[in-house]
């Protein structure tokens, strides 16, 4: 069995005839070269008008003369250090609860038996259909010390002077970026959650472990790569984001490295691409030192692999008692997530316009909004857009990332570091930066794909790529070689052992990432802005334009509508995917 | 010579100038029709607003307008990049002042004098961009429920005044550009001395720093923060669906200048220059007028109560090197 591990997907060290012949002979290299191409292609050719704009004293696609101005004036600044440490606070706090709360979540609605849980699995994720923007408004809208809901009834109640929780504050700030990580974050633990064998489990009970030290020092040791996965991703995500910084930063005077590169780059009149680019190399470091350290945590692959052939699924935990309480804190933690914003959305989008509610307003209700939705047809062909994008582009990106992870996890092909490298690549850039990037390649592209839908389904692809790789990574890394191998001596080739075995063992990954990359696509608009044309434009821009007017109703009742969708859309995915344990 | 026959001459007269004009918009829209049937539009002007003035041009022309909106400077790097790249989609372009002058500097628009352009007054005529249509004015804005209009501000100065700490909200001048040019131009309206002393008073109180004008607005609307350095339109906009809010009637108040231009590469150059007639038409100003806008026409006013009185002062464009200095400057002044 040996010679034929090595045989297939190890580079020849010294290129022969016979050894490229041997190496071409092989299936799983050809799709290697396959795959590798497409995303060489997706992640460089934007990339590289962002890269040499970093470099250059002229906007992106004028001539321009060498420099490195743009880097000195970067990270010459001694305050930019101060900012990405703040940043950095800010990225760890909100990555380190969003895993914290997506542990407890998954934990509490797939390894136990407590009530509702298949309920809470599926709302847990619906914050992540609705745009950061909205979420932070929701919660100002809620804690803001002057007349936030909670902190308005909290005074009511107990006669306080002033509002005791104030959202304009780093806690405030970690807090509502965690909450908003978190569904990305509950996606890949819980995947990774549904591939576990009980075996080890088993084990310590019958060594006489009760169950809180099971899954204290058997399950979530175990969920280390989906948790680093989840961390990781959410940690660049935090770092790079502004629109919580903009909402809540910015009235506490808190500074991070995001308002810094508005403020000088993407903010600054005219908008500085070349300086944005440069930041965005800074920001690609830091995601490829963490890509770096997610795959020496990872690398001793066997020792996660708790998918093999003798068990399949985890077995669920009698709670006893207990189950009450776990569904409570579950419920608690969803009331924060999804409860608490979108009652926040549902009351604007009724609202003529937003105001604390008195007994005056309950008059004043309508339903203008949702009339809006239904009587116009930019809505309709802006939803049929969308729909066709999530799908159609879900779909492909995670074709795309399951071949990706099965090369970078599975085999041991030398480039394989590269090909999960090049993933990041256009990941790192902000969003319109790469989006000007995407414009700029495709623009006089020999296939006419600007002013299409297509242009947009690339951004996507390009952009939103590591969200499935690393959903699907954090279980494939769970499979054990001895599945594949019994398949390969029954004398299956590459193709049939990747359809038949790897697939649908692969499936709680797949699907988790098609849902992450569907919700995302349903509503994102940085990348769409710049690339839509009229007629193919998507949600994320018709969303960004309502809100730019001061429409929020009409914001808050697509948002609502597009959630009701997005919830359709997942439900149907998880069935047509036979996700749940059969 | 007869009342009648003067009558008869001022008809005749009438309807030889109607008839010159509409023989140049029929032939437009003819030419316009066989380019295709369309203009695309790229703006900064609110999409119910143009929305609103598609369907009147639609109506009257046949012809059909695709719009894409997003803000000034994504208008800009969007429209700049196509140009560059050879392939600009837009054949019009309606922003305000400051990236109108970038796109013409960089030599993106064909000169294109619309008849329509005659009705403006010449003050509001840029000998390259053509008529100013409409001022967005910014100014102080206030939640009258919390605060009564006889114990709201009378004058900016008053926004120093130790009993509105921290009830104001406003741009952050460091990085909304409206703003900064806003703060840089107060001393066009309260002289050098007196607005230095303003805004290093302003900046000690502390005011609230939001990322741009709707956002301060919606903090009025909401009550979150009762006062604000905003856009006085949205007193109509917000008003209209019932928020309690008004404005201090300030006299002079500073704002921007906002124009419509011809690419001179329009892919629908004749569609273009058929919208841009009817854009800046008598018809078109009135509905623009109607959504809550200042528009440069003698007579037409927003329904807002005293827009007539309203003064208009053009705020300072500055270039790239100028943004980045005074946003420095005013780091230092809101940031510390």
């Amino acid at each position: 069995m040996n010679h034929r591990t090595i045989a297939i997907g190890r580079l020849p060290a010294v290129w022969s005839l016979d050894r490229a012949a041997a190496f071409l002979s092989q299936p799983v290299n050809w799709v290697f070269m396959g795959v590798g191409g497409i995303i060489a292609f997706l992640s460089l050719y934007p990339s590289f008008f962002l890269l040499y704009g970093s470099f250059t004293d002229a906007p992106l696609g004028v001539p321009g003369h060498f420099t490195l101005n743009n880097y000195i004036q970067a990270y010459s600044d001694p305050e930019a250090y101060r900012l990405i440490l703040t940043s950095f606070i800010f990225g760890i706090g909100a990555s380190g609860l969003s895993v914290i709360l997506a542990l407890t979540l998954a934990w509490i609605t797939i390894r136990t038996n407590a009530p509702f849980r298949k309920l809470f699995e599926l709302t847990a994720i619906v914050p992540n259909i609705m745009p950061p923007i909205l979420i932070s408004i929701s919660w100002v809208l809620l804690l803001n010390p002057n007349n936030g809901l909670i902190n308005a009834i909290l005074m009511q109640w107990f006669g306080l002077e002033s509002g005791l929780f104030n959202i304009y504050s780093i806690p405030g700030l970690i807090f509502v970026e965690g909450l908003i990580l978190t569904p990305l974050s509950f996606l890949i633990i819980a995947a990774a959650m549904k591939s576990m064998d009980p075996a080890l489990e088993e084990s310590a009970k019958t060594l006489g472990s009760g169950e809180f030290g099971v899954a204290t020092r058997i399950t979530f040791p175990l969920m280390r790569p989906a948790i680093l996965a989840a961390g990781t991703l959410n940690f660049v995500r935090a770092v790079e984001s502004f629109d919580t910084p903009a909402i809540i930063a910015l009235p506490a005077r808190i500074e991070v490295f995001t308002t810094k590169i508005w403020r000088e780059a993407l903010g600054s009149f005219p908008t500085n691409h070349n300086l944005a680019a440069t930041y965005g190399v800074g920001i690609l470091v830091i995601a490829l030192v963490f890509v770096y350290l997610y795959r020496r945590f990872t690398s001793q692959v066997e020792s996660f692999s708790t998918v093999t052939g003798k068990g399949f699924r985890p077995h669920q935990i009698d709670l006893g008692g207990w189950r009450i309480l776990a569904s409570a804190v579950a419920f608690i933690l969803l009331a924060l997530m999804v409860i608490l914003p979108f009652m926040v959305l549902l009351l604007m989008s009724v609202l003529p316009y937003y105001h604390v509610p008195t007994w005056e307003t309950w008059k004043n209700l309508t339903l203008d909004n949702f009339r809006y939705i239904a009587d116009n047809d930019r809505v309709y062909r802006a939803f049929g857009n969308s729909l066709f994008l999530a799908v159609v582009g879900a779909s492909l990106c995670m074709l795309l990332a399951s071949l990706t992870s099965y090369i970078t996890v599975r085999t041991k092909i030398a480039a394989r570091g590269l090909l999960e490298g090049l993933v990041f690549i256009p990941w790192a850039f902000p969003g319109t930066a790469l989006a000007l990037g995407l414009l700029w390649a495709y623009v006089d592209f020999p296939i006419p794909v600007y002013a299409t839908i297509w242009i947009i389904m690339i951004a996507y692809v390009t952009r939103f790529l590591p969200y499935g790789l690393r959903a699907v990574s954090s279980t494939i890394i769970q499979i054990h070689r001895e599945l594949e191998e019994a398949s390969i001596v029954c004398g299956a080739g590459f193709l049939a052992t990747f359809r038949r075995i790897l697939i649908p063992m692969m499936r709680p990954g797949v699907v988790a990432g098609w849902i992450i990359l569907a919700t995302i696509f349903m509503r994102e608009f940085s990348a769409s802005l710049f690339l839509y044309s009229p007629g193919s434009e998507p949600l994320g821009p018709l969303l960004y334009f309502l809100y730019l007017d001061g429409m929020r109703g009409r914001v808050a009742a697509i948002g609502l509508v597009i959630s009701l969708i997005s919830i359709i859309l997942i439900a149907i995915a998880q069935r047509l995917s036979r996700w749940e344990t059969k | 010579m007869s009342d009648k026959f003067k009558y008869l001459l001022v008809c005749a007269v009438a309807f030889f100038f109607a008839s010159q004009a509409w023989g140049q918009d029929a032939k437009l829209v003819e030419a316009a029709k066989k380019e295709g049937g369309k203009a695309v539009v790229y703006g900064s002007l609110e999409s119910d607003t143009v929305g609103a003035i598609i369907k009147a041009f639609q109506k009257k022309t046949g012809l059909q307008v695709d719009y894409w909106r997003a803000s000034a400077t994504k208008v800009m790097d969007r429209a700049m990049s196509e140009y560059r790249a050879g392939k600009p989609l837009f054949d019009v372009m309606l922003t305000n002042a400051a990236p109108m002058h970038v796109m013409l500097n960089e030599g993106i628009f064909a000169k294109y004098n619309s008849p329509s352009a005659a009705d403006f007054p010449k003050d509001a005529i840029d000998p390259n961009l053509g008529p100013r249509y409409r001022n967005v004015i910014a100014g102080i804005v206030y939640n009258k429920s919390i605060i009564k209009p006889a114990d709201a501000p009378k004058s900016l100065e008053d926004l120093v005044n130790p009993k509105y700490k921290g009830k104001l909200v406003m741009p952050d001048p460091t990085q909304h550009t409206t703003t900064t040019q806003w703060v840089a131009s107060l001393d066009k309206i309260m002289g050098k001395e007196k607005a230095d002393k303003f805004v290093r008073d302003l900046a000690a109180t502390k005011p609230i720093l939001v990322e741009s004008l709707l956002p301060a607005a919606e903090r009025v609307t909401t009550g979150e923060t009762p006062i604000a350095i905003t856009y006085v339109k949205y007193v109509f906009i917000f008003g209209k669906k019932g928020a309690p809010m008004d404005y201090v009637r300030l006299g002079k108040m500073l704002g921007d200048g906002h124009y419509v231009a011809l690419n001179n590469k329009a892919p629908h150059s004749s569609g273009g220059k058929a919208f841009i007639d009817y854009f800046i038409d008598d018809e078109s100003m009135k509905i623009m007028a109607e959504m809550g806008e200042f528009v440069n026409r003698k007579g037409i006013y927003p329904p807002l109560p005293d827009a007539e009185k309203i003064q208009f002062v053009q705020m300072v464009n500055f270039d790239k090197k100028g943004f980045a200095a005074k946003k420095k400057e005013y780091s230092k002044l809101f940031l510390k």
